[in-house]
């Protein structure tokens, strides 16, 4: 494996009496190396140290990771079943009490009977999370489909990672978040970075990010927010949010325009340059400038920067996904290195910022409503069959294809799903339009919830199960990069905790459907079948085995033998994913936002992370390094927008949308522009962003629009003091 | 070979990973020994981070009466001895920076001892271990001399601090700016 110029030859410290055991962090895709601190004598987890060798992050770890540890052992940790007798109890945190893994099995087998001989097969369903293995997403949409038998099954990528699929899939046929290695970036000549704060989402690709720049390259960042990322960048395109396709579609125009397009590239590999000519051809930088509020000199600066270099990477995040035409914007950006034949060769491409741990893998291995393992299409005749001699079940038993993770919750509010499966994931703060949300959840007639700590959506559990954190199981993750790669078991199971899988393998035996399942021991089973699942699919990792993710560091898909090294570089050869080989340049109309300032909502919302939490915080709330340094949310106010509602720094707010209202501690910042205010989704109840946040769906990825809605503020009156 | 802590202070993102990882540092108590700081919190919260520069001849060891704040061969002002140190606090008064700092509790100073337990034997300190950004970094001599050259500009435009401010540290620190004299690939 290739060593660049960053690799730190180190030996790591070790103390008596201690072992490391060299894993992956349990946050974000970028999936650090870090060894686990083992007491010997303990066999508790006992601290950090950074893994030098490991070549996509060589040591370094962002205060999540630094903490992560301390999830294992904490005294919040679920150690055996709970049942709930008293439904009334239904959304709070009281009435659990402790039960046999036998009795809260033999419960759930006769609820979920009892749901199913009435209501049907298709009145349960599964709702999971991709922070888990690839094995256990596997196993989960195996359980779904084999042990359910039904069609309801979706996942929190809905939320994080489908957007980038979607664009992916359309712009070049298949969807693997980056074409290149992390190990490229900090050699390439133009960073073109939108809607990330790769800064506090992103940490540790900070360092090659920062080194573009120190070797005389540009960084372009297009954020409503002077993020840190921003303020050091070259040019900041401060879009007001929502307006990505605008702004995508005047630098493609420029680029036409200036001579920066590659028309040889085009015409050999390319489909569909000149309907895209066509439609960006009213994106003058003026007309650009009105729809995003962006200064149209900055526009023709960035367009000739990223013309101009020699090579360039065009990144992305949640911040132009997360929108109702997230898939839109993706391919609008994608565009850009398909115009001007930047994609194909190292140090040039583009890539997506993975959110979450496995948000890569998790959405290829059959989660998704829509999907099956590897990549197939549960609509397509031959990759049913595929899986289904694979799963050993008949063709025609396949359910059909489901709804989306928010369009679950409206058939539990409508009644049409009357039981769930939940795991690893906490939609009772992640999903939007809350209080909708919340009450679908407190509809349902039957739920499970797996999960290591009382989550704000396990308080609507009638059972609650006890799993594992990552560092007590073993199983592969596929990085940001589309590396797949090898979680270690650094500590035997807390209490009476097991990984999700194994309660999925029993919990098949208590429903009857033990064939399919009892043959899976161990995590190294699932691996074996879930790549031999995966054998055929476009996401191929049928070559990927432990042994050579250990000899390697890590295997980049497609992998499809044993002799198969694995893809760092995507398209190398210049073909496409598409029957014809080529890509798709996307010719793509301008939409604006789903809901637009107006006079009674004047402000627009947008939502985003900050560095000291992961998703819905339900892990790192409970770390007390990164509760102290972040404890409450607060709305970003600029100072001109503060004056004009007489506010100062730290007063209380109450901020208003169509769809609820929370009460916010003001932060006044210049980082955030007059007409947007921003707050960060960490956290649950009464403070989640979330209960305000539209719930409009993109056309293809059915993801909501987190990052654009029309809001009002309010300063909350001070209390009279007597 | 000997290396030094190397600021590299444009690149902070005010992650405060280094604060975390010390408090992982052996003999740290789960407690850090270095800040971070906002500049700007009101316009655009750029951060910087403070660590110890363990100065030459170090203000808080002068200023102890005590003789509880020794200084290691490597260069490194180590955290005030537990059988020495009397609590009196002179040193955190003394020390120009701000680092020493008093545990009520148990009547004595603690500070960044550039986890000499790890930079003894060539392994950089927690905080430069994990720093996503590269602000802080473990540098050898001759780095840092490249760093020197690289930022000390001829085009009488703009010079670094160096080795003005920092002659007396064994930590270095280039002042913001340093990008102003790099020549653009294209």
């Amino acid at each position: 494996m290739q060593r660049d110029k960053f690799f730190r030859d180190i030996e790591n410290v070790t103390h008596p009496n201690e072992k490391l055991v060299k894993t992956h962090c349990s946050y974000c895709g970028m999936q650090c190396g870090m060894n686990l601190r083992v007491n010997t004598s303990s066999n508790k987890i006992i601290g950090v140290e950074p893994r030098y060798d490991w070549p996509v992050t060589v040591g370094k770890m962002c205060p999540k990771g630094v903490t992560a540890y301390q999830q294992t052992n904490h005294p919040d940790r679920i150690l055996r079943p709970l049942i709930r007798d008293d439904a009334s109890l239904k959304g709070t945190k009281e009435g659990f009490r402790e039960a046999s893994w036998e009795e809260a099995y033999q419960l759930i087998a006769k609820k979920f009977g009892e749901l199913q001989s009435e209501y049907g097969k298709d009145s349960l369903s599964v709702f999971s999370g991709v922070s888990m293995t690839n094995e256990k997403c596997y196993l989960t949409g195996k359980f779904a489909r084999v042990a359910l038998g039904t069609r309801y099954i979706d996942y929190n990528g809905r939320f994080c990672m489908s957007s980038a699929a979607g664009g992916f899939l359309r712009s070049f046929g298949v969807d693997r978040g980056s074409t290149l290695p992390w190990t490229d970036i900090h050699e390439t000549d133009c960073l073109f970075i939108a809607g990330s704060n790769t800064a506090e989402c992103h940490p540790t690709s900070m360092f090659r990010v920062w080194n573009v720049q120190e070797r005389g390259g540009y960084i372009i960042v297009v954020d409503p927010r002077e993020t840190p990322l921003a303020r050091r960048a070259d040019v900041h395109l401060d879009l007001k949010p929502g307006t990505d396709l605008a702004l995508a579609n005047g630098i493609l125009h420029l680029l036409i325009e200036n001579g920066y397009a590659d028309e040889s590239f085009v015409n050999d590999h390319t489909n569909g340059f000149e309907e895209t000519k066509e439609v960006v051809k009213e994106f003058t930088p003026e007309y650009t400038s009105i729809l995003t509020g962006v200064s149209p000199e900055k526009i023709m600066k960035a367009a000739e920067i990223y013309g101009k270099a020699p090579n360039a990477i065009v990144m992305f995040a949640r911040g132009i996904e997360q929108q109702h035409k997230g898939v839109d914007n993706v391919s609008a950006y994608t565009n850009m290195a398909l115009v001007t034949g930047k994609i194909g060769r190292p140090k040039a491409g583009v890539a997506t910022f993975t959110g979450q741990g496995n948000g890569q893998g998790g959405r290829e291995h059959g989660q998704k409503s829509d999907l099956l393992p590897g990549y197939r299409k549960i609509t397509n005749p031959e990759h049913v069959k595929a899986v289904s001699k694979v799963w050993g079940i008949n063709p025609e038993e396949m359910p059909k294809p489901g709804v989306s993770a928010y369009e679950m919750f409206e058939l539990m509010e409508q009644k049409t799903i009357r039981g769930l499966y939940l795991l690893c994931s906490n939609p009772a703060v992640s999903a939007p339009n809350l209080n909708f949300v919340r009450k679908a959840m407190k509809n349902l007639d039957f739920m499970v919830c797996g999960d290591f700590y009382l989550s704000e959506s396990a308080e609507f559990a009638d059972v609650i199960l006890p799993s594992v954190t990552w560092s007590e199981d073993e199983g592969t993750v596929t990085n940001i990069e589309g590396r797949i790669i090898k979680i270690n078991q650094a500590q035997e199971p807390i209490g009476e905790s097991k990984p999700d899988w194994l309660m999925q393998v029993e919990l098949a035996e208590h429903l009857g459907k033990g064939k399919y399942f009892s043959h899976l021991k161990t995590a190294r089973d699932v691996a074996d079948e879930f790549r031999l699942a995966t054998k055929g699919g476009n996401a191929d990792y049928y070559g990927a085995t432990w042994d050579k993710i250990d000899q390697q560091d890590g295997v980049f898909w497609p992998c499809k033998d044993e002799q198969d090294k694995g893809t760092p570089h995507m398209f190398l050869d210049q073909k496409f994913y598409h029957p014809d080989g080529k890509a798709k340049i996307c010719a793509l109309p301008y939409r604006p936002p789903a809901e637009e300032p107006c006079e009674k909502y004047p402000l627009r919302l947008t939502t985003g992370r900050v560095v000291y939490h992961y998703l819905s915080g339900n892990q790192t709330r409970r770390i007390q390094f990164l509760n102290d340094m972040c404890p409450e949310p607060y709305v970003e106010v600029h100072p001109e927008t503060a004056h004009e509602y007489d506010l100062e720094h730290d007063e209380k707010i109450v901020l208003y949308t169509r769809r609820g209202k929370a009460v916010y501690k003001v932060k006044v910042t210049e980082a955030i522009r007059t007409d947007t205010v921003f707050v960060p989704y960490h956290f649950g109840h009464d403070e989640s962003i979330n209960l305000l946040t539209i719930a409009a769906l993109d056309p293809i990825s059915r993801m909501p629009e987190f990052k654009a809605c029309a809001a009002q503020m309010q300063k909350l009156p001070s209390k009279k003091v007597l | 070979m000997k290396k030094r802590l190397y600021i590299e202070l444009e690149n902070c993102i005010g992650c405060r990973s280094c604060l975390a990882a010390c408090t992982q540092c052996g003999g740290h108590e789960q407690r850090n020994r270095n800040y971070v700081y906002d500049v700007n919190p009101h316009v655009n919260r750029q951060t910087m981070p403070l660590m110890c520069l363990h100065c030459e001849n170090p203000a808080c060891a002068r200023s102890c009466p005590a003789q509880a704040i020794q200084i290691h061969e490597s260069g490194a002002v180590l955290s005030a001895l537990v059988e020495k140190c009397i609590g009196c606090q002179n040193c955190t008064i003394a020390c120009p920076y701000g680092i020493p700092k008093f545990d009520e509790e148990q009547n004595l100073m603690y500070k960044c001892d550039l986890c000499i337990d790890r930079t003894k034997d060539g392994i950089p300190p927690m905080c430069a271990s994990v720093c996503p950004s590269n602000t802080l970094q473990w540098l050898t001599e001759g780095e840092i001399e490249k760093k020197q050259e690289q930022h000390n500009l001829d085009n009488g435009k703009w010079v670094t601090s160096m080795p003005y401010l920092e002659g007396a540290t064994n930590v270095k620190v280039n002042l913001p700016g340093i990008l102003q004299g790099t020549e653009k690939l294209f």
